[in-house]
């Protein structure tokens, strides 16, 4: 018998979550950083590492992961690419290695102090499953921030999205804009990663955007599809597994895929 | 007579501590077009960026629209750029790319209308009107990233125009266009100073690009000014030759110009 009550927030956790990362899933992948989210993960691990060797244990991590995820996100919002003279994904390529170099040193000194370091792994390979209420909220708090940031600087991202350089050109706050997209990106997707897991999330990032890259054209309706197809994703692949008794994050993953697969056979055969 | 549109002394730029470009001084018109010319490596591109607030200069002075550049913090350096219509020579192209022509166009609207506020209805008449005088009407709703090359020039040219710019600023705005692409780009800047009397500063490899409006070339070779005046004082039979090689003769006809093979042009 399925039981509505403990399932309600798992269903309602995988929409969210589905909807969220689409939605900024246009901007990485119109942007074409998808390694962004790899990124972030492993600076929200980091941190949520070194809270642990502080003493932090359970949902307290999300404090250090955040902070991990945040830093990571301003280091990167903050370098212009014109002045270093280095491509995004080089500069994302770096802070993945420090940060993952990081996060991996602090689980070996777990080790070494004999602490247990399983609230921490549980950070990045959550279970959907295992999402309650609480953390509903908090994904629901996290992509509503989100939603209201892009309704407040749609025209910004718009620019931004077109071309950081032209956009600085054309007389807009890039670096601002910009950064504070960043910070609610590493908080929606660390948010995300604890409660749903890192595997569900990286394809619920570039295959719902991807998809819709496929079906329409315009900003907007590209940004509501991807929403929308994330979402369908969440839920669709939730209530399959549950239907098969498969693997709800696998499911979710494949669906998420196959969506994609059918929005570019749909545009083919436009 | 009126201050000129930029004026730019003991300018010095260095990039891995080499110096790519040292002007003791220049001064672009206001109202006129002003070609910057020069082999690769001149320091054109170089020379713009100086003038939109993107280069730390190592010494000297850009004063552009009556701003003193470099001296700009943030905040005023982005209102500063919102008075100049910047059309680079390579333009993001991207398949992923979400943004349909109008959308792009009206990026040119985006920094003037400010933090915090939408488009209101004059911003999107700006927009549809330079998408109409630029011939882009027919392909507002379809994706950037589908149209072709050229089609994409105009619309950025567009974009530039909708920012209802002091001073506009091509980089190369025929680098990969074919001919006819080529004398079109060339009409439409002609038509943009004939209707709006903007001062404008091109840059472009090649003389057939200039537009017969443009009556003041600036030579760059080295980093340093080569040379200052109309296309005909500046690009003679002995000057081309020292600069690109022997076996070239320049041809000046009907406000044109053109460097050709001295073995001759076949008709």
């Amino acid at each position: 018998m399925f039981d509505l009550v403990f399932w309600l927030p798992v269903m309602v956790g995988g929409t969210v979550a589905g909807a969220s990362s689409g939605l900024l899933g246009t901007f990485i992948v119109g942007m074409r950083i998808p390694f962004l989210g790899v990124c972030v993960a492993h600076a929200a691990l980091a941190g949520a590492v070194f809270g642990s060797l502080c003493g932090l244990e359970g949902q307290a991590l999300l404090f250090p992961a955040l902070a991990g995820s945040v830093l990571t996100a301003l280091v990167l919002g903050l370098l212009d690419p014109q002045r270093v003279h280095l491509d995004d994904n080089v500069v994302l390529s770096f802070l993945f290695s420090a940060t993952m170099g990081l996060a991996f040193l602090g689980i070996g000194l777990h080790g070494i102090l004999g602490r247990s370091d399983n609230d921490v792994r549980g950070l990045l390979w959550g279970s959907l499953n295992f999402c309650r209420w609480r953390d509903v909220w908090l994904m629901l708090a996290s992509a509503g921030a989100l939603v209201i940031y892009i309704a407040l600087f749609f025209k910004e991202l718009r620019a931004i999205m077109f071309s950081r350089a032209d956009a600085a050109a054309a007389g807009i706050r890039v670096t601002v804009v910009w950064s504070g997209l960043l910070i609610l990106i590493a908080v929606v997707l660390t948010v995300n990663f604890q409660t749903v897991g890192g595997l569900m999330i990286y394809s619920l990032i570039s295959n719902p955007a991807a998809a819709a890259f496929q079906l329409v054209k315009g900003c907007r309706r590209v940004m509501l599809w991807s929403a929308i197809l994330g979402a369908a994703s969440g839920l669709g692949g939730f209530l399959i597994s549950a239907a098969t008794d498969l693997p709800s994050g696998a499911v979710i993953v494949l669906v998420s895929s196959a969506l994609l697969a059918v929005a570019a056979l749909i545009r083919r055969w436009r | 007579m009126s201050a000129p549109a930029a004026e730019i002394s003991e300018l010095t730029v260095q990039a891995a501590r080499r110096c790519v470009l040292d002007i003791e001084q220049l001064n672009l018109p206001a109202g006129q077009i002003t070609a910057l010319l020069g082999r690769n490596g001149a320091g054109k591109t170089t020379l713009l960026r100086a003038c939109l607030g993107f280069v730390k200069l190592a010494r000297g002075a850009v004063r552009v629209l009556d701003c003193d550049v470099p001296r700009l913090e943030a905040a005023a350096l982005a209102r500063f750029r919102r008075r100049i219509g910047y059309v680079p020579q390579l333009l993001p192209i991207r398949s992923e790319m979400p943004l349909t022509v109008r959308e792009v166009v009206a990026i040119g609207r985006t920094g003037r209308a400010g933090l915090f506020r939408s488009f209101t209805r004059t911003d999107w008449q700006v927009v549809d009107e330079w998408i109409e005088r630029l011939g882009l009407g027919a392909l507002a709703g379809r994706s950037f990233a589908e149209i072709s090359g050229g089609e994409q020039r105009k619309a950025i040219i567009a974009r530039a125009m909708a920012q209802q710019p002091e001073l506009l600023i091509l980089d190369e705005p025929t680098a990969n266009l074919d001919l006819g692409w080529r004398e079109r780009m060339v009409e439409i800047i002609q038509q943009i100073h004939a209707e709006t009397a903007l001062p404008i500063l091109l840059v472009c490899h090649e003389l057939e690009v200039l537009p017969p409006a443009c009556r003041n070339v600036v030579l760059l070779g080295d980093g340093r000014v080569l040379a200052v005046g109309t296309p005909e004082n500046v690009f003679t039979g002995e000057r081309v030759t020292a600069l690109y090689g022997a076996g070239l003769r320049v041809i000046h006809e009907h406000g044109r110009h053109a460097v050709v093979p001295r073995g001759g042009a076949h008709v």
